[in-house]
């Protein structure tokens, strides 16, 4: 599939981003600019048949090599794995190694290419590629490689390394944290549009590692709950647009999400820092809410997903509209503790998926939203979930069940390169 | 180990410091060894002597955009040589081989872009070699070796898989023995109705056959005969072995003929397996598998608590098949050395590792010398031991391809 069809990587992510809808007609097959088809298909020149459309969708593919990680700029793709993984290995050639090995393999995994050998030639040979994925394409797979607090400690010599202020998250309100679903030295953000593309790189990435790493916690997202560029705004479980108002634009990344020189680190210039909250929905009370309310909790109607003082989705929330002296979005509703209005104008980008693990121990669906933002600095979240954690109306649905932080160093700009060689020089 | 074991381990270096300092030496060894010349193909004569051995620098880069191996030369004068590799830019290749035929003669692992040359040698008679790159879009290259030295590597390799597939005979047949005298000792606990020193006599026998399990298991009536669980005993067919008469000491606590009969059949088949054993000749790639396979019996019965559901003695079973596993090794080892240091070593680490691991759970008082595998025991560490073996078997699974005969 990915030898026959060019593969969209023709593209550049540039085009894609300014969403100027390059349309490139490439063997009989009108390429538009990928998972922005989702919001704007019907605006596409040539009605695409659904062969042609998932076609395009597998052939997609997005740039390893590159000054900043992909999987946070780009347009969320549609399922996630996300896993955290803790260092098993005693020495930091053992850690080098991992690092070196999971760089090179990755920007083969991202390129729709397998790790080695599916099929040895030799009887006695072991597959070294597991070969789920084969002829898949790439399905837009990114790989985002994050590091802990943990990581930095006197293990591996690389206290000095630790970016200024990274530790991790304080404790906060509204949290029933499961150790189990916490932290973890390094971790993966697999993000593409067929999940089994997804679980492939991380199955793999965590195989070719298993002497010096163990996988710690996994999440499975199966629907994305953020919009990116010229995407459209998808759902959480609760029924109600999420995302609407996320950080987007070059702009606003420059301010709000890549590092500049604030850690003290080269290798986060141009890097970010991912918070990953597993935050559980109790839907079944959820759904028995009356539609009033549910909506007041969010400051949204549920169908439009405009705030209640306005009528379309993107109309600019007014918190101050009354109606006979009552807000019209209540103070305490989820829009209003969230807004960059009255929060300094802090922002984050928030690129979090649905998921769900079947049923809890107590019989309630096990579903809810696998958060994940990216931001300049994690005082960000903290910021904000403080203020969310301690009066949101929403926490009377929603458990932090799951958490980490992670420093995301800045891109490999070419072959030849792995993520934290700073480390070993 | 157990004190039953009738050979203690070869001592192993404390392998964890080793194997480390060992990837060191192989990252560091040759830092700027990649030739500048490499898109060039190889050149036709003969690399030069240094050191004692023929130097050839292998550069795995980029070449018109497909990831390849550039040899600086294509041949070599027989007797050592010295394959340095450096990964510039192709990401697609993590190893490196020298074949002959489908023989591995050397290889080095982890040729990662970003990191450092590595090396290794081997000493050649005259002939055709491929240098084999897995994920090269040409994948060999054909090397050739002229005149003639005497002593091929090829040749040493045999000779020392030879002398150590004989010396897994041996063992083998050592626990077979050991085995016969077991189970003659828990017939007679049985006999005399004794169900405490049945118990203890089981849990004694229990060891001998499962370091062997893989040789036991290659004879397909006689593994179950003797080594069925309750699980897979087809309906209508009769449960015999070892597991029904555990059930009678542990379960039921009761001695009945029938219990009788199973340490008969148990002593009868045991005899069998004996004679059946005796001239068995073993393949390097058989002994690797049964590594690997003792490896693959403890994640899929012991850890899960299935293989001694009524005595608890997975943890003894536990410790026989990773005794077993490291024997087998340890026979390979001196071939696999030359073959493969570097994964030689990590596997010595990791049963290392495995094997301080075990020792939490000795229990001088216990049955078999082992803490009894309880549910509360399998609930809390049942995820540890897991990722132990996972990290013991994802290297030792790869032995088996590199001391293949064909």
């Amino acid at each position: 599939m990915s030898e026959s069809i060019p593969a969209a990587d023709t593209l550049s992510r540039r085009t894609f981003f300014n969403g100027t809808a390059a349309v490139a007609g490439v063997g009989g097959l009108v390429l538009g600019a990928g998972g922005a088809l989702a919001g704007t298909a019907a605006k596409a020149p040539a009605a695409l048949s659904d062969v042609d459309l998932m076609a395009q969708r597998a052939t997609l593919s997005y740039p390893f090599y590159g000054g900043h990680q992909a999987g946070i700029e780009t347009p969320p793709q549609d399922h996630l794995v996300f896993t955290a993984f803790d260092v098993t290995a005693l020495t930091a050639v053992e850690l080098q190694l991992v690092l070196a090995k999971w760089s090179a393999a990755m920007a083969e995994l991202t390129a729709g290419a397998p790790v080695g050998k599916i099929q040895p030639e030799r009887e006695q040979g072991i597959p070294v590629d597991t070969g789920e994925a084969t002829d898949m394409g790439p399905q837009g797979l990114t790989l985002t490689l994050g590091f802990g607090p943990s990581l930095f400690d006197e293990r591996f010599g690389l206290e000095k390394f630790k970016p200024l202020n990274f530790a991790d998250l304080p404790a906060m309100a509204g949290e029933s944290l499961n150790p189990a679903l916490m932290g973890g030295d390094l971790c993966i953000q697999a993000c593409a549009n067929d999940p089994q593309v997804a679980y492939h790189a991380v199955r793999n990435l965590a195989r070719m590692a298993r002497t010096a790493v163990r996988t710690k916690w996994t999440v499975l997202g199966f629907g994305r709950a953020s919009a990116g560029a010229a995407q459209s705004t998808p759902r959480n479980l609760m029924g109600f647009k999420d995302g609407t108002r996320n950080a987007s634009g070059g702009v606003d990344f420059d301010e709000h999400v890549w590092v500049g020189d604030e850690a003290g680190q080269p290798w986060m210039v141009g890097g970010s820092y991912l918070v990953a909250r597993k935050i559980h929905m109790l839907i079944e009370t959820w759904d028995e809410d009356p539609i009033g309310d549910q909506q007041s909790i969010f400051g949204r109607d549920k169908k439009q997903g405009a705030p209640l003082s306005g009528t379309a989705e993107h109309d600019v929330p007014d918190f101050h509209a009354t109606v006979d002296g009552t807000p019209v979005i209540a103070a305490d509703s989820h829009i209003a503790l969230a807004a960059h209005e009255n929060n300094n104008g802090l922002k984050i980008l928030r690129r979090g998926y649905n998921f769900t693990d079947g049923l809890d121990s107590v019989g309630r669906l096990d579903a809810g939203l696998m958060f994940l933002s990216f931001q300049k600095s994690p005082e960000q979240f903290i910021t904000l979930q403080r203020k969310l954690g301690s009066s949101d109306r929403l926490n009377e649905y929603i458990r932090h069940v799951g958490s980490g932080v992670f420093a995301v160093p800045a891109g490999i700009p070419a072959a030849g390169s792995y993520y934290g060689k700073e480390f070993f020089a | 180990m157990l004190s039953s074991s009738p050979r203690p381990f070869r001592s192993l270096a404390p392998a964890l410091i080793a194997g480390a300092a060992v990837l060191t030496l192989s990252l560091s060894a040759c830092g700027s060894a990649a030739t500048t010349d490499t898109a060039a193909a190889a050149k036709g004569d003969a690399a030069s002597v240094s050191n004692g051995a023929a130097q050839i620098a292998v550069s795995v880069e980029k070449v018109d955009g497909e990831d390849q191996c550039v040899p600086d030369f294509a041949s070599a004068p027989a007797g050592p040589v010295t394959f340095t590799i450096s990964n510039k830019d192709a990401s697609a290749i993590s190893e490196v081989e020298l074949l002959s035929d489908k023989r591995i003669l050397g290889e080095r692992e982890n040729v990662i872009p970003g990191l450092k040359a590595v090396s290794f040698t081997v000493t050649l008679a005259g002939g055709e070699y491929q240098l084999y790159c897995p994920g090269a879009a040409s994948e060999y290259q054909p090397f050739t070796v002229t005149g003639s030295a005497a002593s091929a590597a090829a040749n040493g390799l045999s000779g020392l898989l030879k002398e150590g597939t004989a010396g897994y005979a041996t063992y083998v047949s050592g626990q077979v023995d050991s085995l016969v005298l077991a189970v003659a000792a828990l017939q007679g606990a049985v006999d005399s109705g004794d169900v405490a020193a049945s118990q203890k006599a089981y849990a004694e026998a229990r060891p001998f056959f499962e370091r062997i399990e893989p040789v036991a298991e290659s004879f397909p009536d006689l593994d179950p005969a003797l080594d069925l669980r309750v699980a897979d005993v087809e309906p209508g067919t009769e449960w015999t072995g070892f597991h029904p008469l555990e059930k009678d000491l542990f379960e039921s606590k009761a001695i009945t003929d029938s219990s009788k009969a199973l340490a008969a059949g148990i002593v009868k088949n045991v005899a069998t397996l004996k004679s059946l054993t005796a001239e068995l000749e073993y393949q390097p790639e058989e002994l690797a598998n049964g590594a690997s396979g003792l490896l693959e019996e403890v994640q899929s019965s012991k850890i899960t608590g299935e293989e001694e559901a009524y005595s608890k003695l997975d943890l003894v079973d536990f410790a026989a098949n990773i005794e077993g596993s490291q024997q087998a090794f340890e026979y390979l080892k001196p071939a696999l050395k030359d073959i493969d240091a570097t994964l030689t070593d990590q596997i010595s680490a990791q049963f290392e590792t495995v094997n301080t691991a075990l020792e939490s759970y000795k229990d001088a008082d216990a049955l078999g010398g082992f803490k009894a595998y309880t549910e509360e025991l399998k609930k809390s560490d049942a995820a540890k031991l897991t990722a132990l073996i996972q990290s013991l078997q994802a290297p030792l699974a790869k032995i088996s391809e590199k001391v293949a005969t064909v």
